[in-house]
């Protein structure tokens, strides 16, 4: 069979990709630019700032010159990249073999694919219609080689579907950079006014390959098809997803559990063979009569440990309303982590969050009860107190910081510090006695003060001066004054924790 | 019993002290205290302007500085006296050479080294250990330093409100008594106020990098680090009571002050035992008899006399002795120099050969810049050839040594743009929005911020986050960033520099640098001198060699024929493309109205063209006068002294101070201060200070507030760009030479400007446009016949021709070209013979490009076909063997057109002699109505004309509200345009984009100076790109966008 291949040039794939997500810039000219040298180069512009006669590689500040009301954008490093695998992916629809032409096209490989849509111009029409309508400016060319694929789709002024064995006609009237050749041969070409592949098509192989190095013979060869060029296709994501049609309508909770099992042992068998564990489990039951039902579950860290995620899943069963029938579990992992099997194995040696016991307990009782609240604590670089911790987002989160050790802090810290009166002498020593929730202590021991000054980037008002100070029974309290004392008005004070 | 505040971080200690030195004076002031040391780290950068403001403000300051330490902990260092203090200064000189530029790596050794006559204080520790003991390793310090250093050594104290305060100063009280060292309290100052906490977090944030949100622990907890009253911190110490008592025994025995810092000039400046005045006079006398031969007039005699006396009582002998000792070495050498500044116009000058103006010429009489009254130093700067002023410098390091030469610092200051920038990016805004605000606050707005503009911008300037942003950008304006290396103040002394100022590493190899800049050293009166660099010298060296070598003239700056009238008519023509100074657009359109006639008139024009006396709105009123359209008078006689000259206009930058002193009754002193607050910006209530007084005392005196105001603005614009009339007077003898040369031999001077560029206004396209105009013969890059320079050939007609050298040619290297010529002989005769001669490949591609082998019979396309062909020739063994290409067949290649041939020839050279790009446009122009340029100046002023042309020139000037003035150039000549701002905004695309560019405007002829008032603009990028063929890539690029000016 002979081979076809399509090439897909996406004109404007950065800039499209920001208007159809900011669609507020559809209709204004703006360009992504990256610092150069210490300057701001523009990298792409949309197809407005190129009317405009703003085009890549162009300084920012000679852009904004003649066009004040600009928009620049940062550039996010390996954008396209990233956006031509995923569209690569989705035209996997069209073909299985799709491979990423960097910087901004798609290489398909169709042979055979065409058929199914009634015919090549069908098949390039939908591809194009539907990428256009997506928010795409797209160009598409096939032809028996890649090259020429690629070169019509880029310089091409006529039909975009070159017939089998005609790509010499189709490029001797397209400039020479079209083969995709090096800058500075093209620069070569052009001095030497051979301004078009069919202007040295016809010399002799060996006088061009003594002036243009075997690079360009390499590329009309590929082009015409003398010589085989291979790409390299793009491997589609498999999602962690199992699924279990039934062949009688499930109605019961035993049944239930047996479908779970199985499927948990499917999805964890090969989760642990990626070395992955996941963090969240979705359990979705398609009934008879057309509806789903769900439930979720989601762990302190990633496991792959079918006995814990079954027990999880185990205390939401009873809410699975069967109704008819289920005829279809499926069940996915949206949340998927890192996990080392052999760091499992070792697990019931170690202590404290290292212990799986302890993450798998409080798995149990969050998946228990929705409203229990466990949160874990880790320091965070503010000297405000209610702002030097914050929830750590799972029980294996390291601390960036070290706990403080050289202020003492409370071991128990009120979420909003409460108003005491005190007898203190001013204008900074620590208070003599201070009366909380009815009972008057006398202080016996103090240390302070220490001032903390408000985070003026966050909120406005007074400083504090933090005492730690014993009583009389021996226990030891972190009280605050709120700003400095003033002559008309008593200075309001605090107690803001306890120590141990 | 008293307090000194013994730590104090200024903003010398770059992103770390957030106030200036002089606020910190001035708050310590307030509070009553008599005495502050300033303890920078590891610099004296500060010390000088502290040392300023603390004279001014009558208390005393203590220079000290902070040594971080590369193994021990920090120490604050006090000199007790003069020697101490060279000590201090040599040891931070020993750091700083150690390091990079901005580091200083000292070591504990060195302190003990330099440690005598000073008084040390250690810095105590940030935190106690877990159990509150002060750390094992610190103790060890502490032992260690106080063996060393005995009782020169001091331990300090700091009372932070860290929590622990009681503790550590506890600790530090015990560890004080058992090693018997006194305690001092310190008060670890960064700002004067505790308001600035806010700036400091925000340099923090700078210094380290990260955004005030992310700043976390770098931070500093609370802003306890402004300088405190006194009562408050012996309350805070009342316990330690010793601490207290100890910074005022160390602030008695530090008595030293930079006042007391002397300096000496270098003693090799004279001979034979000579006094520097003996010497001068004897060099004086005898240059005199050179200059003026026998008939030397009275008046000189007598001045010369009244000069040296005057020299004399201000001793200032050794100054000029200095200068004299390099000028005569650059003469030695044949670099061509010329002195300016307010004592480089005086007849000694003239007859030391410092200076070249004729002072018959311009009576400038240097007592007049030079009063007694005034103690101000001497001021001469000379300019060198640019390319060979690094001669100079060395000469100067080597002659006196590099421990007794350096190069004066500049302070870089945070301007709105840069300061800006890095607020809003520390206080977490988007990369985007921190563009967008520092787009905002163009350069020029340099002393506020523009809120209206900010609010057009989108910005919500509700937005307190932006506010603050804006707040603290405003107080961090100003501020020193870094030390840079002065163009080229050197200081040279008798004995060690490092013993006076620290000396610094600075960024180019070979160079050191002080850590002072001009204002410090000028504080402290050390001498500096000028050695600056000027491309036009260059160019005039370069054509005087030409003139000797091809003419056989024996050029210098004094003997050119003065007062050539042929020289002026040329001048007031306006013909001045590529002289010195009075070639720009404004200048050219002021010469056909000035039509200067004599060398003071150069001086008028060179300093009427400025931002002083455009401001001033003196430029018309003394055209008027000039041209008899205005009577002359005088305010009055005293002001008629000042300003005759000048027809009663003050033009020059002494003629508006001598107005402040004679009309306004200020100070020689205060009016120079004033002229100072005007040059520094964020000085603002000064100015307005100074604006009162000047207007009320010129009113009070009977003058119009009318004048006393202009007076105002126009030293109001010579602020920051000052140009008095010494300089204009060495600058017009410059483009008297200049002139002379292009009238006289415009063959030389063009090859002369060719061989400097880059200089000045205009591409070599112009250059060689105007060359050819003047009847010079201008011939093609060639292999068998160019240099690497450009060159002169054989006569033809009057002058020679002008062969263009390979320099032209884009990507061919100096060593390339000299292979060629090297192994040239006779002539090559086929391309193979150039590879022999070892001229690399991409050269002689390039010079394809160039169509520089048509000797060969060759064109730029046959060139580059048999030179890319080169690639495998027999090399080595088969060497001698017939290359392949000979075998093959003859390949037909297109022929290219001329148009084809002009846009390569600018791709390759950026300019071409064989046709103008825009002729072949003509024909297409013609049916469009666009006139040739050459034909704008027979037609009638207010016509509607079309125009086109490439853009050569763009210029915005700041004294012409949003007008921009384009010149460009077709085949016949030039034309100016005018851009009204309206039109700018509708058209700004079509003016800054393109590079052929038509318009439709409003002609306005005034006498020779000939404007288009530009209405309508259009772009004709595209037909350019029509000149080669239709296929072809955006061809417009290879030529010149035109050049940008402010």
């Amino acid at each position: 069979m002979k081979r076809r291949f399509a090439s897909i040039w996406f004109r404007h794939l950065i800039t499209d990709w920001l208007t159809i997500r900011r669609p507020e810039l559809s209709n204004k000219p703006f360009v992504v630019a990256a610092p150069l040298h210490g300057r701001m180069v523009i990298s792409a512009a949309n197809a407005i700032a190129e009317a405009q006669g703003i085009n890549r590689g162009m300084v920012v500040a000679d852009a904004k010159a003649f066009l004040p009301d600009l928009e620049v954008i940062d550039e996010r490093p390996k954008l396209a990249e990233k956006l031509l695998k995923a569209i690569g992916r989705w035209c996997i629809r069209f073909t299985p073999i799709v491979a990423v032409d960097n910087p901004e096209g798609l290489l398909l490989d169709i042979s055979g694919c065409t058929h199914l849509w009634g015919g090549e111009r069908e098949y390039l029409k939908d591809i194009v219609n539907r990428l256009r309508s997506r928010g795409y400016d797209t160009r598409m060319a096939i032809a028996d080689t890649v090259g020429t694929a690629w070169a019509v789709a880029h310089y091409g002024k006529a039909t975009p579907i070159i017939a089998s064995s005609c790509q010499l006609d189709a490029l001797l009237k397209l400039p020479p950079i079209a083969l995709r050749l090096e800058i500075d041969i093209v620069e070569r070409l052009h001095k030497l006014g051979l301004k078009t592949v069919g202007s040295f098509a016809a010399i002799p192989r060996s006088v061009l390959r003594r002036r243009f190095g075997e690079g360009l013979l390499l590329r009309l060869g590929q082009a015409c098809g003398w010589e085989e060029e291979f790409i390299q296709p793009l491997k589609p994501i498999v999602p962690y997803e199992e699924r279990l049609p039934c062949l009688e309508p499930i109605r019961t909770d035993k049944g239930i559990e047996i479908a779970l099992q199985r499927l948990l042992e499917a999805l964890c068998k090969r989760l642990s063979g990626e070395g992955k564990g996941l963090r969240e489990a979705a359990l979705k039951c398609h009934r008879v009569d057309g509806k789903m039902v769900q439930i979720d579950i989601g762990t302190s860290r990633a496991t792959a440990n079918v006995t814990h995620i079954f027990k999880l899943f185990a205390l939401r069963i009873s809410q699975i309303e069967p109704a008819l029938g289920i005829e279809l579990f499926v069940l996915e992992a949206p949340k998927v982590e890192d996990a080392d099997p052999v760091q499992e194995a070792l697990w019931s040696n170690r202590t404290g969050l290292e212990n799986m016991e302890v993450a798998e307990l409080l798995d149990r009782l969050k998946s228990r009860d929705a409203s229990c609240s466990i949160y874990r604590y880790l320091p965070d670089q503010h000297y405000w107190p209610e702002r030097s911790v914050s929830v750590a987002s799972s029980i294996t989160e390291k601390p960036t910081i070290d706990w403080q050790a050289d202020r003492p802090r409370p071991t128990r810290l009120l979420a909003s510090p409460e108003p005491i009166t005190v007898t203190a002498p001013i204008p900074d020593y620590p208070p003599l006695l201070f009366r909380y929730k009815g009972e008057v202590h006398i202080i016996k021991k103090a240390d302070g003060p220490e001032r903390i000054e408000r985070e003026w980037w966050i909120d406005k008002g007074e400083h504090r001066d933090y005492y730690y100070v014993e009583d009389d029974k021996g226990q030891r309290y972190w009280l605050y004054r709120s700003g400095h004392y003033d002559d008309d008005q008593s200075s309001q004070w605090f107690l803001h924790g306890f120590f141990a | 019993m008293g307090y000194t505040e013994l730590q104090v971080t200024t903003n010398f200690s770059f992103l770390r002290g957030a106030s200036h030195p002089e606020e910190l004076v001035e708050r310590a002031v307030q509070l009553g205290y008599t005495a502050l040391a300033v303890t920078d780290r590891n610099s004296f950068a500060g010390i000088v302007r502290a040392h300023v403001a603390a004279k001014k403000q009558g208390i005393r300051l203590i220079p000290a500085c902070r040594l971080d330490l590369l193994d021990g902990p920090s120490l604050l260092a006090y000199p007790t006296d003069r020697d101490a203090y060279g000590r201090l200064s040599t040891l931070l000189t020993v750091g700083n050479l150690r390091a990079e530029k901005g580091e200083c790596y000292l070591y504990k050794k060195d302190v003990y080294e330099h440690s005598d006559g000073m008084k040390f204080i250690a810095i105590p520790p940030n935190k106690l250990t877990a159990s509150f003991m002060l750390e094992a390793s610190y103790v060890q310090h502490i032992r260690e330093y106080r063996q060393a250093l005995g009782n020169q050594f001091y331990l300090g104290a700091t009372r932070l409100y860290r929590g622990d305060d009681a503790k550590m100063l506890f600790r530090l009280h015990q560890l004080c008594a058992q090693l018997d060292i006194p305690m001092v309290a310190l008060g670890d100052v960064y700002y004067h106020v505790p308001e600035r906490r806010e700036l400091q977090d925000i340099l923090t944030c700078i210094r380290e990098k990260c955004t005030i949100h992310t700043a976390g622990f770098k931070l500093h907890s609370n802003a306890e680090r402004y300088l405190k009253p006194k009562d408050e911190v012996e309350r805070l110490f009342r316990q330690y009571p010793d601490a207290i008592y100890h910074t005022e025994e160390i602030a008695e025995a530090c008595r030293f002050s930079l006042d007391s810092l002397q300096y000496v000039y270098p003693e090799e400046l004279t001979s034979e035992g000579r006094t520097p005045q003996e010497e001068l006079v004897r060099l004086t006398w005898k240059g005199a008899r050179k200059q003026f031969k026998e008939e030397m007039p009275e008046a000189i005699r007598k001045t010369i006399i009244e000069e040296l006396d005057f020299i004399q009582r201000k001793n200032y002998a050794s100054y000029f002795l200095t200068v004299y000792d390099y000028v005569r070495f650059a003469r030695e050498r044949g670099i061509l120099c010329q002195g300016r500044g307010s004592a480089a116009n005086s007849i000694v000058c003239y007859c030391l050969g410092i200076t070249s103006v004729d002072p018959s010429k311009v009576r400038l009489l240097f007592a007049r810049f030079m009063s007694d009254a005034r103690d101000e130093p001497p001021d001469i700067d000379v300019d060198f050839e640019h390319e060979r002023r690094e001669e100079v410098i060395q000469y100067i390091y080597e002659k006196y040594g590099r421990h007794r030469a350096a190069i004066v610092a500049t302070v870089t200051q945070v301007r709105s743009k840069g300061a800006i920038r890095d607020v809003a990016k520390a206080m977490g805004l988007s990369l985007d929005a921190v563009g967008r605000l520092s787009g905002v606050i163009s350069s020029h707005w340099d002393d506020h911020i523009d809120v209206e503009i900010l609010a057009e911008q989108g910005f919500n300037l509700n937005d307190p986050h932006l506010r603050k942003v804006l707040e603290l950008t405003c107080q961090y304006m100003g501020f020193p960033r870094q030390l840079g290396q002065h163009t080229g103040g050197f200081v040279i002394t008798q004995g060690n520099l490092h013993e006076l100022c620290p000396i610094i590493n600075a960024r180019m190899e070979d160079r050191t640098n002080l850590e002072w800049n001009k204002d410090d050293l000028e504080a402290l009166g050390f001498l500096k001198v000028d050695v600056l660099a000027l491309g036009m010298l260059t160019c005039i060296r370069k054509a005087f060699d030409l003139a000797k070598a091809h003419y056989n003239h024996d050029f210098t700056l004094a003997n050119i024929e003065q007062d050539d009238p042929k020289v002026y008519e040329m001048v007031s023509h306006a013909d001045t493309l590529g002289v010195f100074q009075i070639e720009s657009r404004a200048q050219m359109s002021m010469l056909p109205r000035l039509r200067p006639k004599n060398f003071y008139d150069l001086v008028i024009e060179v300093a009427i063209v400025r931002p002083g006396p455009i401001q001033g709105d003196m430029v018309h009123p003394y055209l008027r006068r000039r041209n008899g359209e205005e009577e002359i008078d005088y305010p009055s006689e005293e002001i008629k002294t000042i300003l005759k000259r000048t027809l009663g206009v003050p033009l020059f930058q002494e003629q508006a101070m001598e107005i402040a002193i004679v009309a306004a009754g200020f100070t020689p002193a205060e009016a120079d201060e004033l002229r100072r607050s005007m040059a520094t910006f964020k000085a603002k209530g000064e100015v307005s200070r100074f604006h009162k007084k000047m207007v009320e005392g010129m009113t009070g005196k009977g003058y119009s507030e009318d004048f006393a105001n202009r007076v105002f603005r126009q030293l109001e614009g010579f602020g920051s760009y000052g140009f008095p009339e010494s300089h204009a007077a060495s600058f017009a003898l410059l483009v008297y030479v200049s002139c002379y040369l292009k009238c006289y031999y415009p063959d030389i001077f063009a090859v002369a400007l060719l061989n400097s560029q880059p200089m000045g206004f205009y591409q070599p396209a112009q250059i060689v446009i105007d060359a050819r105009k003047h009847g010079v013969t201008v011939l093609p890059v060639d292999v068998n016949h160019s240099q690497w320079d450009n060159t002169l050939e054989g006569e033809t007609g009057k002058l020679h021709a002008l062969r263009l050298g390979f320099r032209q040619v884009k990507g061919v290297g100096e060593e390339d070209a000299a292979a060629l010529v090297c192994s040239r002989g006779s002539g090559y005769t086929t391309i193979t013979s150039l590879v022999d001669a070892d001229v690399s490949l991409s050269a002689m591609e390039r010079l394809a490009d160039a169509d520089a082998f048509r000797s060969l019979k060759l064109d730029r396309r046959q060139a580059l076909w048999e030179v890319s062909a080169l690639q495998d020739r027999p090399m080595a063994l088969f060497e001698g063997q017939l290359s392949e290409s000979a075998k093959e067949g003859q390949t037909e290649l297109p022929l290219m057109t001329q148009g084809e041939h002009v846009v390569q020839d600018y791709a390759s050279t950026a300019l071409s002699i064989k046709a103008h790009p825009v002729s072949f446009l003509r024909e297409k122009l013609n049916l469009l109505y666009v006139v040739p340029t050459e034909r704008l100046s027979i037609m009638k002023s207010d016509m509607l004309v079309k125009v086109c042309g490439m853009i050569t020139v763009r210029q915005r000037p700041g004294t012409a509200k949003g007008v921009l003035f384009v010149t460009i150039e077709d085949e016949t000549g030039f034309a100016n345009l005018v851009v009204w701002g309206k039109v700018y905004e509708k058209y700004r695309k079509e003016v800054l984009q393109s590079r052929l560019l038509m318009v439709t405007g409003k002609l306005q002829i005034e006498g020779e100076v000939i404007h288009v008032i530009v209405q309508q603009c259009v772009n004709l990028n595209g037909w350019l790109r029509t000149l080669s063929a239709p296929e072809a890539d955006d061809t417009t690029k290879v030529f010149h966008k035109g050049r940008n000016f402010q």
